[in-house]
C-alpha cells in the first residue's frame, strides 16, 4: 500500500529512502546505483525499494474524484 | 576498528565464541531502546486503519535518551500508564485543507525535544483532500526481545577473523586463486601472491579448491580467539552506546549467575 517503515528481514530504515529514490529512478538514473547512493547494501533492503508499488497512490485517487464532485455539486446547487 | 556514521565495525582478540555470542545477544534483545508503544487515534479518515497506522508509527524508530528515561517495570512510578520519566507522549494533527498531502514523521510533535524520529522523511500516510489525522502516541523504552521494535540494531553479527597462509615454496603464483576471490581478497605482486584486504575474506574456500598444486599452495583457516564484530545501529542510539549497554548487561547478568549458585552451595 504504502512504503512500509523498515526491511521485512533486518529492520533497515528505508521508509524515508523511497521518495528520493523513486525520484531518481523516474529520472532515468540506474535502480542499483541510486540505491548504491543511498547506503543500501544488503539485498534484503534493497528488494524492499526495488519491487514497491505505491498502491495507496491509485486508492486516493477515488477520494479525490468523489470530493471534486462534491465541489461541482455544491456549485451547481449555489446557482 | 572503523566506525561510519551507524554502522560500526570491531576487532575482539582474546575471547571465545560463547563470549561473543552473548555480547551479540545482549545487542538484540536486551539493550532498552525507545519505541512507540500505545497510540490513541482521536480521529481517522484515512485510507489506512488505525491499527496500520499504530504500527508504522511503533516501527519509527526514535532517538533515545537512556540516561533520563527508565523502563517501565523498573520505574519507581509502578503505574501501567507511567509517568513522565518512564513515557513519552508524541502527538499529531494533520488534515489535507487543499489537495493530497503526505504525512511525514517529522511532524509528530514531542513533548521532549531529544525524543524525536530519527529521521523526518518517513511517510506515514497519504491523505486525499478532507481527510484527517488526529492521534495522540506513547513511546516507551522496550526491549528487543518483547518487540523487534525496540532493537536498537538492524543487524549484529561476528565472524572469525580469517588467517591466509600461502606457502611461497610449491605457489608458482598462477592467479587463478586471484580471480576466482568473490571478495578480491588477494592480489598478485610480481611472482608473488599477496593479501590484499584479509578482513572482506568470507572463508569460502573457493581460491584453495582452484589451486592446480597438490596440495593446494594456499590455506585458509581463521583465529581461534579473534572475531570481527559488526554493529548497524537504527540510529535510535549511537554504536559505541549500544555496545557500552551490552557489556553492562552482561555483566549485571553474570553477577546474577553467580549469586544463584553460591545460593545452592549452602
Ligand atoms: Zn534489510
Ligand atoms: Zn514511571
Amino acid at each position: 500500500m504504502i512504503i512500509p517503515v523498515r526491511c521485512f528481514t533486518c529492520g533497515k530504515l528505508i521508509g524515508d529512502k523511497w521518495e528520493e529514490f523513486a525520484r531518481r529512478v523516474k529520472t532515468g538514473e540506474d535502480a542499483g546505483e541510486v540505491l548504491d547512493s543511498l547506503g543500501i547494501k544488503r539485498y534484503c533492503c534493497r528488494r524492499m525499494l526495488l519491487s514497491h508499488v505505491e498502491i495507496i497512490d491509485e486508492v486516493l485517487r477515488f477520494y479525490e474524484e468523489a470530493e471534486k464532485r462534491k465541489e461541482a455539486r455544491s456549485y451547481y446547487y449555489q446557482q | 576498528m572503523e566506525k561510519d556514521g551507524n554502522t560500526m565495525r570491531l576487532l575482539i582478540k582474546g575471547v571465545d565464541t560463547p563470549f561473543i555470542n552473548a555480547l551479540r545477544r545482549n545487542v538484540l534483545a536486551e539493550v532498552p531502546c525507545m519505541a512507540i508503544d500505545e497510540v490513541v487515534i482521536i480521529e481517522n479518515s484515512s485510507v489506512l486503519h488505525d491499527e496500520i497506522i499504530a504500527h508504522r508509527l511503533g516501527l519509527i524508530p526514535l532517538k533515545t535518551d537512556l540516561d533520563s528515561y527508565n523502563l517501565p517495570e523498573e520505574c519507581s512510578c509502578k503505574s501501567e500508564f507511567g509517568c513522565n520519566l518512564c513515557r513519552v507522549t508524541l502527538t499529531l494533527d494533520k488534515e489535507a485543507k487543499d489537495g493530497t498531502i503526505t504525512v511525514y514523521s517529522g511532524e509528530l510533535i514531542s513533548e521532549n525535544p531529544n525524543i524525536v524520529p530519527v529521521s523526518d522523511a518517513i511517510p506515514i500516510v497519504k491523505l486525499a483532500k478532507g481527510q484527517k489525522l488526529r492521534l495522540e502516541a506513547y513511546a516507551r523504552l522496550g526491549r528487543g526481545k518483547d518487540h523487534a521494535k525496540w532493537q536498537p540494531v538492524s543487524t549484529c553479527t561476528y565472524k572469525y577473523l580469517p588467517r591466509i597462509n600461502i606457502d611461497a615454496e610449491s605457489c608458482d603464483a598462477c592467479g587463478k586463486c586471484v580471480e576466482i576471490c568473490p571478495r578480491k581478497v588477494l592480489a598478485k605482486k610480481g611472482d608473488k601472491i599477496e593479501v590484499r584486504d584479509l578482513l572482506a575474506c568470507s572463508l569460502c574456500q573457493d581460491c584453495a579448491d582452484v589451486c592446480p598444486k597438490e596440495p593446494p599452495a594456499i590455506k585458509i583457516g581463521w583465529e581461534e580467539n579473534a572475531f570481527i564484530f559488526g554493529l548497524e545501529s537504527t540510529g535510535a542510539l549511537p554504536p559505541e552506546r549500544i555496545m557500552i549497554e551490552a557489556v553492562k548487561i552482561l555483566k549485571k547478568q553474570l553477577k546474577e549467575f553467580a549469586s544463584q549458585i553460591e545460593v545452592q552451595k549452602a
